[in-house]
């Protein structure tokens, strides 16, 4: 309590003017007296910076110099192809198609789970995270099964209507649409959480002074979300442009090389261009250090209007479908039998058989449960589970703790240099998986500390790479809480730390919740530092999932696959439901 | 061109601690690293063994290299071979030593054995991969020549060098889908099916430049073939094919039927789905399968720095005897000479080694450039 009436942060002149649009005189705030606020931003500044830095340092190092000094010749050997404006243009079509319908479709599911009265709401959260659970390879290889023109399924059934194989998944388009749908569970995490903290009488006031249900969507609705939006596009765009698996799989068939298949190919023999690879991923870093730049800039910008969770009460209403209810019900029903259920059955379907075969009486009779009983009999599988859960719950409770400390500080805070918290968050999401892991195991082979070898080396590993996602979901959400509910518990004598704690933590709740599901979720996929890092005895699941990959047994793996939905389904729910104990009420 | 960080950023990033390392960078050409490594108690008690037991034949080295290696009572294997299981499950089955396996594909096993050379830390004892990573290791000067009786019976393919000893061979074989390519159609070539009437139907993989470069070989210098034929055909089997990454998913789409031949399957990925009813196959019910079938060896390596030296000499001894019946379990092939083979009197060749060691950059560039040129061909 001392602390507090010694802290003069809060002026009488601020207090009276909490709508005002002018910037508040809070630099007088900084004064930098040892407190408990003063040790745990600066713990969190320096942890980011620590986490960041270590692969950036490797990586531009290793990029710029070699052993006589400065050497660029790792730019040539990069970007020394007679086809790069070939790749770029491919890549940028790509990632940015992946990102308009990723967007659109998380986007408008996020919207009708939370802001209407859809039907099948439960079904509907739980399938809309599916996609993200199914390893890409799986993923893409059942769109494989699904519509190719040669094998594709549903090719098949729509011939006797369209004509021969309507679809065409070997396509930028087919590229598109699975990446696309692949990724669009970010989106829908994190539209999801912003539109949780939406006052809906912004949207009703719109609509009862005449405004139709579009104007106020694109005139109320969609600009009220827009830190979310703009979140959403940075972290699409550039996962869309790192991502191999689909471009891989579906694009070379019909030899559409994108910019990513350069980093595969000087990675792929001795010695391993690094340099090269590091060069390619520079252009990435630019990238993403001028989204970051124009997304703070823009989210920035009358920050207030963003900031929907007030002191005035609200309890988000769902909006009444009425007679368009029907219609979004069919819509819900058959987007999820193409997105969810086609892909997921097509797998479940290759996990019965001993090798894949179109459907057909004899591939019915010859269904067993031998993939999933190989499975089970794995010695170490059980173990990795285990190791795989105890990592991913804990890098995604330890990144978002740090990260919603990190959201004060760029979005609220106005210490120095803020901007540059967000900047060094970001930076992992450049960094090539092997080169993470090059850099990790560099340090901590090195380290005074047994951390090599040990689980404690994975769990570093977790939370460098997921902290650009933990980030993007706190500082969107942090986006939405106005500043005078803080304003008024540090006036009411809260710390900084029991206001931190009281306050915003539970008003974060949505996106906290979100950051925290997406980085359980996907950490169970994480192979390429995990596979560098690990050591006997401390292996996670996708290094099984990948052993299993190169003994040749895709049925097997798809099994892994089914498997892995049911089991990761359900500690979503589990987390849904303890996250919206904590944070606001929902319906 | 290889990427490793020198002192200055080391002591950045570790806070000095690599000074205590001592030493300045030595200049042997981009290998760099593991200084320390010769002068190692640790590499100087392990030679000290490895020439014991290397001098020793018969029933008295068994006897005396399994009681030392029970003594050790560990085991730590750094591999990429996906059979590995099996072969620790048989090894600890016959003697009391605790076995640590890391598995991770060759050049992130080959990376991870570097990075812990050059920091001193000694965590394998044993290393086994494809030969491409095994050269570049001995290049590298990690490992120690191993010798017995054993070693006399493996076929000449696979020991090109004392550092290491084959296991077993991958094949590169033609593998088609025997429901689109009836019999009597079977490819009898590779020129065959770089011809118009195949278009579409053939799949190549990604990485597979090892293939290619034994096809060259193979071609050119055996053939008689120009450089220029070589480039032609190779383009014009791209042009017919459909690309894939990966041998597992190159073996699942062709039972699948998304394509009807992979030039570049491994005999196993086909062995082993058709052994699971898919129709698929490499060699005609009749007839030669095409030619040549291109042979890589797989082999294992003993660390100079092993913490382990006993068990890592029984563990390749094991390998070389009992461990043959799994490597055919598994449908691989025998790197013993005189065992039961697969390929006899088919035309085989081999991956020219020491050419993509030399060389590694213009060989990925030519087979990268070949199969997009092709695939740029409508």
């Amino acid at each position: 309590m001392t602390a507090n009436l010694a802290d003069p942060a809060v002026t009488p002149e601020e207090l009276r003017r909490p709508d005002d649009d002018t910037p508040e005189p809070r630099a007088a705030r900084w004064r930098w007296p040892l407190t408990p606020k003063m040790f745990i931003v600066a713990g969190v500044a320096a942890a980011i910076g620590y986490l960041a830095l270590v692969p950036l340092g490797y990586l531009i190092w290793g990029t710029f110099f070699d052993a006589q000094g400065l050497d660029l010749g790792s730019f040539q050997r990069a970007y020394g192809d007679g086809r790069m404006g070939e790749l770029w243009g491919n890549s940028l079509a790509f990632a940015g198609g992946a990102a308009l319908l990723s967007i659109t479709v998380g986007t408008t599911l996020a919207y009708l789970n939370v802001r209407t009265a859809v039907p099948f709401k439960a079904l509907f959260f739980a399938a809309s995270i599916v996609p993200l659970i199914v390893p890409g390879i799986l993923y893409t290889v059942s769109w494989i099964f699904l519509a190719s023109p040669q094998i594709g399924l549903l090719n098949a059934f729509l011939e006797p209507i369209f004509g021969a194989a309507p679809f065409n998944i070997f396509t930028i388009w087919g590229m598109i649409w699975v990446e696309g749908l692949h990724s669009s569970p970010i989106v829908f995490l994190l539209m999801v959480a912003a539109f949780r903290s939406m006052d809906p009488s912004l949207e009703e006031s719109a609509l009862m002074s005449g405004a139709s249900r579009m104007q106020t969507l694109r005139k109320v609705t969609l600009p009220l979300v827009r830190p979310a939006l703009l979140s959403s596009i940075l972290v699409i765009l550039i996962t869309s442009l790192e991502s191999f698996e689909v471009p891989a799989l579906l694009g070379l068939q019909n030899g559409i090389y994108v910019f990513t298949s350069r980093i595969y190919f000087v990675l792929r023999s001795y010695p391993q261009d690094l340099g090269a690879a590091g060069a390619l991923a520079v252009s990435l870093l630019a990238v993403a250090v001028i989204g970051v730049a124009v997304t703070r800039l823009l989210a920035g910008k009358g920050s207030k209007t963003y900031q929907t969770v007030t002191g005035k009460g609200f309890r988000p209403r769902p909006l009444d479908l009425g007679k368009w209810k029907p219609v979004v019900g069919v819509g819900i029903l058959f987007y999820f039998f193409v997105t969810v259920v086609g892909p997921l059955l097509v797998l479940l379907y290759a996990a019965l058989l001993p090798f894949y075969q179109a459907p057909s009486w004899e591939a019915f009779a010859s269904f067993t449960f031998d993939n999933f009983a190989q499975v089970f009999e794995m010695n170490s599988a059980a173990r990795a589970l285990k190791n795989s859960l105890i990592l991913g719950l804990s890098s995604a409770a330890i990144v978002m703790s740090l990260m919603a400390v990190a959201a004060w500080i760029s979005v609220r805070s106005t210490i120095p240099g803020r901007g540059i918290v967000e900047q060094l968050s970001f930076v992992p999401l450049v960094i090539p998986g092997i080169v993470l892991g090059l850099s990790i195991s560099f340090v901590y082979l090195r380290f005074p500390l047994p951390i090599y070898g040990t689980i404690l080396i994975l769990l570093i590993a977790y939370c460098t790479k997921y902290m650009p996602y933990g980030m993007r979901y706190a500082s969107t959400s942090m986006t939405q809480i106005s500043a005078e509910l803080e304003e008024s518990a540090m006036v009411s004598g809260a710390s900084w730390w029991t206001t931190f704690r009281r306050v915003l933590l539970p008003l974060l709740s949505p996106g906290i919740t979100a950051g925290f599901i997406y980085i359980l979720v996907v950490s169970f996929r994480e192979l390429s530092s995990s596979i560098l890092l690990y050591s006997p005895g401390n292996e996670v699941l996708s290094i099984l999932i990948w052993e299993q990959f190169e003994n040749g047994s895709f049925n097997v793996l798809a099994a892994i696959g089914v498997l892995m939905v049911l089991a990761l389904m359900f500690m979503v729910t589990v987390a849904y439901k303890l996250g919206a104990k904590v944070g606001l009420r929902e319906d | 061109m290889s990427f490793r960080l020198r002192p200055p950023l080391a002591a950045l990033t570790a806070v000095g601690l690599l000074t205590a390392c001592g030493g300045s960078p030595t200049s042997t050409g981009g290998s760099g690293g593991g200084e320390g490594r010769e002068d190692s108690d640790a590499a100087a008690a392990a030679a000290e063994v490895y020439d014991t037991f290397n001098g020793m034949s018969g029933q008295e080295r068994t006897d005396e290299l399994v009681a030392c290696a029970e003594e050790e009572g560990e085991l730590n294997v750094y591999t990429s071979n996906s059979d590995m299981d099996a072969l620790v499950e048989g090894f600890t089955d016959l003697y009391d030593i605790d076995v640590s396996v890391y598995r991770a594909s060759g050049e992130t096993v080959l990376q991870r054995l570097l990075q812990e050379d050059g920091a001193g830390y000694y965590g394998a004892d044993v290393f086994e991969v494809d030969s491409i990573e095994l050269d570049a290791a001995e290049q590298e000067g990690l490992l120690y020549p191993y010798e017995s009786e054993l070693r006399d019976s493996v076929r000449e393919e696979g020991k090109p060098s004392e550092n290491w000893t084959g296991t077993r061979f991958n094949a590169f074989v033609v593998g088609w889908n025997t429901d689109n390519v009836k019999p009597g159609e079977e490819p009898t070539t590779l020129e065959e099916l770089a011809e118009p009437e195949w278009k579409g139907r053939v799949s190549m993989e990604l990485g597979d430049v090892d293939w290619f470069t034994a096809m060259h070989d193979y071609y050119v210098e055996e053939q008689g073939m120009s450089e220029e034929e070589y480039t032609d055909l190779m383009t014009r089997l791209a042009s017919n094919s459909q690309v894939v990454k990966g041998h597992t998913v190159q073996g699942e789409l062709l039972a699948a039927g998304q394509f009807d031949v992979g030039v570049s399957m491994y005999s196993h990925t086909v062995d082993k789905a058709a052994a699971d009813g898919a129709p698929v196959a490499w060699q005609p019910a009749d007839g030669s399968p095409v030619e040549p079938i291109i042979l890589r060896p797989n082999g294992i390596g003993l660390l100079k720095t092993a913490t382990n030296p006993c068990a890592a000499t029984l563990f390749v001894d094991y390998e070389l005897s009992e461990g043959q019946d799994l490597v055919r379990e598994a449908n691989r092939i025998s790197s013993i000479a005189g065992a039961e083979d697969p390929l006899e009197g088919f035309e085989v060749y081999p991956v020219p080694l020491d050419k993509l060691l030399e060389e590694p950059a213009s060989w990925d560039k030519a087979y990268e450039d070949v199969v997009a040129n092709g695939q740029a061909i409508e």
